[in-house]
Formats: C-alpha cells, sequence, structure tokens
C-alpha cells in the first residue's frame, strides 16, 4: 500500500545529476580516509558525543524516574492526592516529549546562542518525558493487592512508596536505562548537525563539502562506538544484592539531580538571551502564514509519519520473509545496522543527490532508518523463539517461505506490531528531523520560522506538532493496549 | 466497661450490582478470639476487608477503638494486621524484605531503605521466620521463588511481626501441611494469650473452612450470602448451625 504512492513520487522526482556522487559515497564506505590528523578529530569529536551523550543520558534517566514516579497513579493513591493533579502533570509531560530534541536543539540555540549546554538540555527536556513515561508504564504495572497490602501495614508513605516502586524502578533501569544512552548517543549525533558539536558536526560539514571518504571516517568510528557501548551493556550486570555498588548508584543518583539544579539555576541566571527578548515575543510578532499553506504542512506532516510508519513496520518481515536463508540473513542484518547507524539527515542528503525533495523522499528516509530499529527487534525475538512449530510445518512439505509466516512470524506478530505502535511516536516525532533536511512538513516551516526571528509562526508550528503528536499517541496507545 | 475495639453498624456493601455484605451488625472485643465460617462468596473476605478499611462500605458505619477510620491517625491503623487469603506479598522483594515491610509502621524511611538495599542484618524479622518455620536458606530468596507454603508463612511472619493489637486472617492455613498447620496455628493464637503485651495481637478473627481448627476459639461467626447467620460461642455450635450456612 505504501509502496503505489512512494515509487510513482520518486520516480517522478528522480534526476541523474547526482548519481556520480551517489556512487562515490557508496564507494567510499570501503576506502574511508584514515591519518593522524583525521584520528586525532575522531577522538576528539568522540569524547565531545560521549560527554553530551552521557549527561543528557544520567540526568534525563534519573529525573525521567522522578517525573515517571509523580505521573504514576499508585504515587496518587498513597499520598491521597486528587486525580486532577495526575492528569495535569501527564499532559503536561505529554507535551513536552511530542516535541523532538532536535526542535528543542534549533529553538534554545536562538534564544541562547550556540553552547555545548544547549546540547545537554535539549536532549534531556524531551528525554525526561520520554524516560517518564516508560517509568510510569512500569509503575503501573505494580499489583494493586500489593498496594493495598502495603498502604494497610500503615508505614510512613514514603516508606510504602519506596517498598512499592524500588522493584519496578530498578528493573527500569536495567532493561532500559542502558538503551537510552545509546538513544542519547544517536541524538547527540543529530543535534551535531545542527552545530551542537561532536562527531555530528564532523559528519555534516564532510557532507557539506562532499568529502565523502571522511565522512565514512566518522560514520565507522560512530559505528565502533556504538558497537562498543553495546558489548559494554551487554558484559553489565547489576546487581542490586552488591552493597557498596547500591550505594555508590545512590550517591550518583542525589550529587546528579543536586549539580543539575545547581547547574539549571547558573545557566539561568549567567546567559544572554541572544534574540529572545520576552515570552511576549512569542505571540507579538508578525505571521506571514496563510492558512491554507499551514493545513498543507499539517497533512504534509501527517503524510510523512503514515507512510514512514508503514515502511518501518512492513519491511522487516517482508524482507526477511522473502529472502529466508542464512547468508540472505547475515546481509539484511548488516544492511540494517548500517540504516541505524547512518544517521537519517545523511540518509536524506544522500538520497537527495539523485531525487528531488519530496514527501515521498523524507518518508523512505525516516522509514529505512526506523526499518533498521524494527527489523533488530524482529531478529532478537524470533532468534530466540521456539522453532518446533516451524519445523513441524517444514515437515509437513508446507514451503519454507510460509512455514516462517506461519510457525515463526504469526507468533511474534502482536508483540511486534505493539512495539510498532510505540516506534510509530517515535516516527511522528522524528519528522521534524527530516523536515528540516528535506524542505517539507512542519519542520521546515519550523527552521523557516526560527531562522526569522517570527516567533509566533514558531509557537504556532510547535503548538501544530504537539497537537498531532498528543494525537498519535493517543491512537498508538489504544492500539497497543488491543495487542497487549 | 466497653471494651469492643471493632465494631460494624448496619454494614451494607455493593459490588456493581452484586450485594455482597447485607446489613452486618457485629461487635468484636479486646481479646476474642473468632472463627469465621461461610462457603466460598459468602462474603467473608469483603468482611475482612471492610474490618481492616481497605474496602469503604457502600453503607453503614465501622469503628476501631469507637472511632471511625476517618478519625484515625496512622498509628491507630497500624492496630490491626491483616493476613490475606491471596497472601499479598510483593513477589520481587526477598522473604525477608516482605517480613520487614510488617515492621516499616514502627520505624522511619531510612529502615525501608535499609530493608530495600539489604544493608543491616534484620534480627527482628530472622525471628519471626523461624518461629513461623522458615529456614534461613530462603531468607533472600524472592517471594516468586518459593512454594505455596513457605509463602503462606511469610505473610504470616510478616503479619506477627507488626505485633498488632487486632488479628484478622483470611483462610491463612490454605497451603500448610498438616502437621505446621498446628504449630502454626499456635503461634498466630498463642500470642493473642501468653504474649499479651503490647505489640502481641490481643483479638483475632480468623476466616476458615475446617471445622476441626475450631478449637481454640472463643466464637464462631457463621456467614451466607453476606449475611450473619450466627454469631455464637463456640461451645453452643451444633450442627444445625452448620446446616445453615453450608
Amino acid at each position: 500500500m505504501v509502496c503505489i504512492p512512494l515509487g510513482y513520487q520518486l520516480i517522478n522526482n528522480i534526476h541523474f545529476g547526482g548519481f556520480k556522487l551517489f556512487q562515490e559515497f557508496l564507494i567510499s564506505a570501503f576506502n574511508p580516509k584514515i591519518d593522524n590528523e583525521i584520528i586525532i578529530i575522531v577522538i576528539k569529536r568522540l569524547n565531545e558525543t560521549i560527554l553530551i551523550g552521557f549527561f543528557s543520558w544520567l540526568v534525563s534517566i534519573i529525573f525521567g524516574a522522578i517525573f515517571g514516579i509523580i505521573s504514576s497513579n499508585i504515587f496518587y493513591k498513597i499520598f491521597n492526592i486528587p486525580n486532577f493533579f495526575y492528569h495535569i502533570i501527564r499532559f503536561f509531560l505529554t507535551i513536552v516529549r511530542s516535541i523532538h530534541e532536535v526542535v528543542w536543539g534549533i529553538l534554545l540555540m536562538q534564544i541562547y546562542g550556540i553552547n555545548f549546554s544547549i546540547g545537554i538540555i535539549a536532549i534531556c527536556i524531551p528525554y525526561i518525558a520520554v524516560n517518564s513515561k516508560v517509568f510510569a508504564e512500569q509503575l503501573e504495572t505494580i499489583d494493586y493487592k500489593s498496594f493495598e497490602s502495603i498502604n494497610q501495614i500503615n508505614g510512613p508513605k514514603f516508606s510504602s512508596l519506596l517498598t512499592l516502586i524500588w522493584n519496578p524502578i530498578i528493573n527500569t533501569f536495567k532493561n532500559f536505562g542502558l538503551y537510552r544512552l545509546e538513544c542519547s548517543i544517536r541524538s547527540t549525533v543529530i543535534l551535531g548537525f545542527f552545530g551542537i558539536g561532536g562527531i555530528g558536526t564532523s559528519i555534516f560539514l564532510s557532507f557539506q563539502t562532499l568529502n565523502f571518504r571522511e565522512l565514512w571516517t566518522y560514520l565507522w568510528s560512530l559505528a565502533i562506538l556504538i558497537i562498543l557501548s553495546g558489548l559494554i551493556f551487554t558484559k553489565i550486570k547489576f546487581k542490586t544484592t552488591n552493597k557498596i555498588l547500591s550505594i555508590f548508584l545512590i550517591a550518583v543518583f542525589f550529587i546528579t539531580i543536586l549539580f543539575s539544579f545547581l547547574y539549571f539555576l547558573y545557566f539561568i541566571f549567567n546567559n544572554n538571551f541572544e534574540n529572545f527578548n520576552s515570552v511576549s515575543s512569542l505571540f507579538k510578532s508578525n505571521s506571514n502564514l496563510g492558512l491554507l499553506d499551514f493545513l498543507k504542512l499539517i497533512l504534509e506532516t501527517i503524510i510523512l509519519s503514515l507512510l514512514s510508519t508503514g515502511i518501518a513496520i512492513s519491511l522487516p518481515p517482508l524482507v526477511i520473509g522473502i529472502f529466508n536463508n542464512n547468508t540472505s540473513k547475515l546481509f539484511i542484518k548488516i544492511f540494517a545496522f548500517l540504516l541505524r547507524l547512518i544517521p537519517t539527515p545523511v540518509i536524506l542528503l544522500t538520497l537527495l543527490t539523485f531525487n528531488n525533495p519530496s514527501v515521498s523522499l523524507a518518508a523512505l528516509t525516516l522509514g529505512l532508518n526506523n526499518a533498521g530499529i524494527t527489523s533488530k527487534l524482529l531478529f532478537t525475538n524470533l532468534d530466540s523463539q521456539d522453532k518446533r512449530n516451524y519445523i513441524a510445518m517444514k515437515s509437513l512439505g508446507i514451503s519454507k517461505k510460509t512455514s516462517w509466516l506461519l510457525g515463526l512470524f504469526s507468533q511474534q506478530a502482536k508483540s511486534y506490531l505493539a512495539y510498532c505502535a510505540y516506534r510509530s511516536d517515535i516516527i511522528i516525532r522524528d519528522t521534524a528531523i527530516v523536515g528540516v533536511i528535506g524542505s517539507v512538513g512542519l519542520g521546515w516551516q519550523l527552521q523557516e520560522s526560527l531562522s526569522s526571528f517570527a516567533w509566533q509562526e514558531v509557537s504556532i508550528v510547535l503548538i501544530a506538532y504537539s497537537s498531532i503528536a498528543i494525537v498519535g499517541e493517543l491512537i498508538n496507545g489504544k492500539i497497543k493496549n488491543s495487542l497487549t | 466497661m466497653n471494651n469492643t475495639v471493632l465494631e460494624l453498624k448496619n454494614i451494607s456493601h455493593k459490588y456493581k450490582n452484586d450485594l455482597i455484605l447485607n446489613k452486618i451488625n457485629l461487635k468484636i472485643n479486646s481479646g476474642e478470639k473468632i472463627a469465621l465460617l461461610g462457603k466460598s462468596g459468602s462474603g467473608k473476605t469483603t468482611l475482612i476487608s471492610v474490618l481492616n478499611g481497605t474496602i469503604k462500605p457502600t453503607q453503614g458505619e465501622v469503628k476501631l477503638f469507637n472511632k471511625s477510620f476517618a478519625e484515625l491517625d496512622r498509628k491507630q491503623k497500624s492496630k490491626i494486621t491483616t493476613i490475606w487469603q491471596d497472601l499479598r506479598l510483593i513477589e520481587d522483594l526477598s522473604a525477608e524484605q516482605n517480613v520487614n515491610c510488617g515492621l516499616l509502621s514502627e520505624n522511619n524511611f531510612y529502615f525501608a531503605f535499609k530493608n530495600l538495599l539489604n544493608i543491616s542484618s534484620f534480627k527482628k524479622a530472622h525471628k519471626y521466620m523461624q518461629l513461623c518455620r522458615l529456614h534461613n536458606s530462603i531468607y533472600d530468596k524472592k517471594i516468586r521463588n518459593l512454594s505455596g507454603g513457605q509463602k503462606q508463612r511469610v505473610a504470616i511472619a510478616r503479619s506477627l511481626i507488626q505485633g498488632s493489637n487486632i488479628l484478622l486472617a483470611d483462610e491463612p492455613f490454605n497451603n500448610l501441611d498438616p502437621k505446621l498447620i498446628t504449630t502454626i496455628k499456635n503461634l498466630m493464637l498463642e500470642s493473642v494469650d501468653k504474649n499479651n503485651t503490647k505489640k502481641s495481637p490481643k483479638t483475632a478473627l480468623v476466616a476458615l473452612h475446617r471445622l476441626d481448627l475450631l478449637n481454640d476459639f472463643d466464637k464462631v461467626i457463621g456467614i451466607k450470602d453476606g449475611k450473619i447467620f450466627f454469631n455464637i460461642k463456640k461451645n453452643n455450635l451444633k450442627k444445625i448451625h452448620l446446616d445453615k450456612i453450608y
């Protein structure tokens, strides 16, 4: 279904001027630039990326847990706080996470100028809200009867709360926390494209100067960083029974909170507002954005989200199902890794070498990048699944593809689709990045409005973004609930 | 002298359209040991939940020490302890941590913290676990890895360690083998009689199915379809009473 409009528009927009560049881009992957000078730059840039990524991760995971607690119903039940506050805080967090870190980054850079801290803050704002949702969802799984029994003991409220939430919080840290570090590093790379620094900035500059060999040096070094961090994560086993480690982590927890508060205060009182004088300017400046144009941009963003989601959901099972042998699987895994590795702006800019900017091209980019992520999940689940049904079906003479579909994939379909529903929330947010680079949708308008300091337009675009993301989150929540 | 510790006045409770408790009036005096008899679904669990304040009845008044639940402070409320039929232990915590939860009411936040981090030796918990015949090899085991009988004893130990004045128990002997039932029953009821200290339960209401366990109780209450059919001294219990509720 997705292929028809997508293929039509892409074929119509194709131009052959950039094929040579594209060819050069692909060849450079096997011949990256390696000399002393670039190695020093790589180390320096990776250091910056790790620093921004690590600190934004640390702050966002800790504050995510805190906001997760205060946005979970268990907190309100224990302290007998009216549900009204629960809904208010949840709504506030939904709005905060609906705006992509790139948008926060661009916005903050316009206000405060380019600054190392902006990267950390831009990632932290939506990440705290995203993490809080995950923590809150875990806390919602606490058995109501456990709550009743602890509540009936009538201990101090904070003791009861801590006893009930301890394990869900620790388990979320263990299962989800380290994955979020990888996400923070990826976001740092993307923000680098917009001048924050780190390896992302180098990748973008190399692309702009068409220095593909240098570009691939940065991309491969990023790949090594992601692979290494993945390997380290699988080795780390956090045990709550280790008393010294537990005390150390709790100390880190409180020091981070204290440091973040102090730093936040320092940041607020020691920064000049370069281009932004007051909140009132958000509403007073003139807007040249017509209603029809604005609706068209909203529609483009929705179509972009739908098409990208379609690609991200359908491509992995389709490709794995058709090319269902060990050699093909290996190639698919490598290809999926590259799709995850190469930041969406690079994929989009590469595709732009032989195609005009369009919604389809942006959707293809976003869809492919996310298909790399969904395929990783699908492979992991399929590899760990009981294969007896599949073997039994094959032994009955049923074709390999049909056996795979009915004997293997069908058992994963529900959980896969439930994850994809969550993924589509992220895709809606990600439309901002491809929008900015690919000149489509609200992302592009945001860039334009920010460049001309049209704050009213900025406000309108942000409200529209939030509304689309909130509606998307509600629909996806319903889909996810019906699947789990 | 009025020594009523718990009182239910005209209590009715509805869940959706079903009337679970129907105009219940009940007085429980200090030191009484009461067995609550009735078929499954007769309203025993709901009655216990109303007595401990977990369920707010649709109609009627519950009084603890002559005060309604809303008037009681945390310390006063903690004078009731409950052994739930479905145990209600925290599955991800160890047996020892669950037993220590019973001490939350008499300790501060730091105790809860120490309990979860296992950074102290909890002698009191060990004592109660030993009393409940729990071997020290299971102290560190998570609840989900214990057998039904072990979980039952952890729940009983958690309740007894609270040292509350009033013990409510909903079929507490369900998962125990016969030899252990006597030991645990004695432990629960002995603490009512012999350890009549401030921290021990002085009053007990225990929901039961087995009539052979009635020996140590003073009174028997029979409940059917949410109504109390009899509330008599154990020695007056006759077959005719049981026929009414079974």
